[in-house]
């Protein structure tokens, strides 16, 4: 099996599991970011205790490696805070566009270093955490 | 007509339901088809449902083929062509079937090319084409055909449409292209039903254009309209 093989049998595998598909019945925040171009859209739901992500749920319409990427966020993102959030973003676009390391802590990430070079996929990676940012920010914590 | 079948006439049109009555005419008793349910004192068998459908999809009226003394009224609907994808043949599609008598809507939850400026006067919803199709209320009159390329929104407009009862379901893409499609259909279990796709789309009129493929994707579902499915 190639490597890239391996990568995308990862990458099926975290789809496939959709790690925090669902909804909440009282979120504190809620967004919906969707790619024009390729229809890809996310709703992003998620509670806070102490100024950090306590519960999230996601539903998707979109790729395989956007599914992939939002079941990541479903497994790791419990526990964040915003600004650690914003941290993982932006090293997630860093990984994809510099073929950086993944952030610390999301050891699934590593799954997606095989999509740099592919320009117009990167957006298909980095819209589940544009939505949990943006529901993040559009919080308000209960505190 | 007794009232409760008028009633139920008069609500199927005003829902904008396409309808049709039908009269045996030794003794004037009588069944609605509304678009999705049989209704009344006259019993059909499976093959004269088949044939009044047929009549409807058609707008027509008159003796039902083969049938001694049923008579079918039609109060069908203006045909809807749902184009999948605000393609670049969408765009020449779009036009021509509204021309010639179809009300048109394009799907595609790509707001890039779903937009006003690309398709001037014509109903464009971007959603995804399973949650469109929930309210367009896919009935006998409407054609379905997908045109983006892309399985990933292409494949649940075509899973929608082979569970409803379109008279028309054409996808583009190469006979190559379809074999694949359909046995991803088949893997969700419509191997039965995929047959019901026209594939590659349109009539084979040589053209390679796309205004010309939209009018042999036009040309088709008239076809298929008043002749049934001929290849």
């Amino acid at each position: 099996m190639s490597a890239s093989a391996i990568y995308q049998e990862a990458i099926k595998a975290l789809a496939t599991a959709a790690i925090g598909h669902g909804t909440l019945d009282a979120p504190d925040g809620r967004a919906f970011v969707d790619n024009p171009l390729c229809g890809d859209s996310v709703e992003m739901e998620v509670t806070l205790a102490d100024g950090r992500i306590a519960t999230l749920a996601h539903r998707v319409r979109g790729c395989l490696l956007c599914n992939a990427a939002a079941s990541v966020i479903g497994k790791r993102a419990a526990g964040a805070s915003t600004e650690e959030i914003e941290r993982v973003g932006s090293a997630v676009s860093e990984m994809l566009e510099k073929q950086a390391p993944p952030p610390t802590g999301w050891p699934e990430l590593d799954a997606f270093v095989p999509v740099h070079g592919h320009r117009s996929r990167y957006r298909c990676v980095e819209l589940p955490f544009q939505a949990l940012l943006a529901a993040l920010r559009a919080s308000v914590d209960p505190r | 007509m007794k009232r409760v079948l008028y009633e139920r006439l008069q609500a199927a049109t005003a829902a904008g339901a396409s309808a049709a009555v039908v009269t045996r005419l030794t003794d004037g008793i009588q069944t609605l088809f509304d678009g999705a349910r049989w209704d009344g004192d006259l019993e059909l068998v499976e093959e004269q449902r088949a044939g009044v459908q047929r009549m409807l999809v058609a707008d027509r009226s008159g003796m039902l083929p083969g049938a001694e003394n049923l008579f079918v009224r039609s109060y069908a609907r203006p045909p809807r062509l749902i184009i999948v994808g605000a393609a670049h043949i969408s765009q020449f599609l779009a036009p021509m079937a509204a021309l010639a008598g179809f009300d048109v809507v394009i799907v595609d939850p790509r707001r890039a090319f779903a937009n006003a400026e690309r398709f001037p006067g014509v109903t464009l919803i971007d959603a995804w084409p399973d949650v469109a199709f929930e309210k367009l209320k896919l009935d006998a009159t409407c054609a379905v055909v997908t045109l983006t390329h892309d399985p990933k929104i292409d494949d649940p407009a075509l899973i929608a449409a082979l569970g409803s009862s379109v008279f028309y379901i054409g996808a583009l893409g190469s006979t190559r292209t379809h074999a694949k499609r359909v046995a991803r259909l088949t893997e969700v279990g419509l191997g039965d039903k995929v047959a019901r796709v026209h594939a590659p789309v349109g009539l084979d009129l040589g053209g390679r254009s796309p205004r010309e493929i939209a009018v042999s994707i036009l040309a088709e579902v008239v076809q298929v309209r008043y002749r049934g499915k001929v290849k």
